[in-house]
């Protein structure tokens, strides 16, 4: 079981209104390898571009199972944010190790542009995700 | 959602024709009320303070070419990623020539019509 060291429900995902407590919600969950859990940040028709294409619905769940099986560690900071009411913008500096599927390791990092919205139930959650990798592939 | 991206991109055409035409108004309509401007770096405008900076800075004549890169469209809330200029004059009266690459984000409003929440004209380096 993993533990969450932010205010964090698994059961009734939560992004906040907070960016500090979006991204380290995000990077924890991402972090704790569980893909079905990390899906669960998304609503059904957000858009994630992390596999290199935009993916949602079933997709986007699959793909995630897959990428986080692994484990890989990523790490992000904000470089800006700015909310208009029910949405928000925010920028990050990311970075992202792990090991592919024939056991060598890889680095990617960029810049990620990532939209969240808040829901009628009150709950933000991500809409669409738009990572830029300086190097390595696209994630 | 094909139907869905054609309207968001129509969106940005029907804004350029509005900004070219100098029609502060028709501009301003092309916002939510709590959108975010951030039209100089670092200085996000909203409210008043928004609509005033497009009124004062129409008034220099500028005129908008806007070429969307790349579109991310869920059923309320796109992405927009814009390759944009505009040819104005500084405020000396010489030519001057702005461009960068936009990151708009829009809402879909309950009436169906979309319009900009965030409006980060420098949001992308490259």
């Amino acid at each position: 079981m993993t533990t969450f060291t932010v205010d964090f429900d698994p059961n009734n995902p939560d992004l906040t209104d907070d960016t500090w407590t979006q991204n380290e919600i995000f990077l924890q969950v991402f972090n704790s390898g569980d893909g079905e859990l990390f899906n669960a940040l998304y609503r059904e028709d957000s858009i994630s571009n992390f596999s290199g294409e935009p993916l949602t619905g079933e997709a986007r769940l699959k793909f995630f199972k897959e990428f986080l099986a692994t484990k890989p560690k990523l790490e992000a900071k904000v470089t800006f944010h700015y909310t208009a009411g029910d949405v928000a913008l925010i920028g990050v500096d990311y970075a992202i190790d792990g090991v592919n599927a024939e056991g060598e390791p890889f680095h990617l990092e960029g810049v990620c542009t990532d939209v969240l919205v808040k829901g009628e139930d009150g709950r933000w959650l991500m809409a669409i995700d738009r990572p830029v990798a300086k190097s390595g592939l696209v994630a | 959602m094909t139907q869905l991206t054609n309207d968001v991109e129509k969106h940005t055409a029907l804004y350029v024709e509005a900004f070219n035409r100098g029609d502060a108004d028709a501009v301003n309509a092309f916002y939510t009320d709590e959108a975010v401007a951030v039209w100089e770096p670092g200085k996000p405008l909203t409210g008043q303070a928004r609509i005033d900076s497009v009124k004062e800075f129409l008034s220099f004549g500028p005129k908008m070419t806007a070429v969307p890169r790349q579109s991310f469209v869920t059923k309320d809330t796109a992405l927009l990623i814009v390759d944009w200029s505009i040819e104005t004059v500084d405020e000396d009266g010489n030519p001057e020539t702005l461009k960068g690459v936009g990151v708009d984000v829009l809402r879909l409003g309950a009436d169906g019509n979309w319009r900009y929440a965030i409006d980060d004209p420098y949001g992308q380096a490259e």
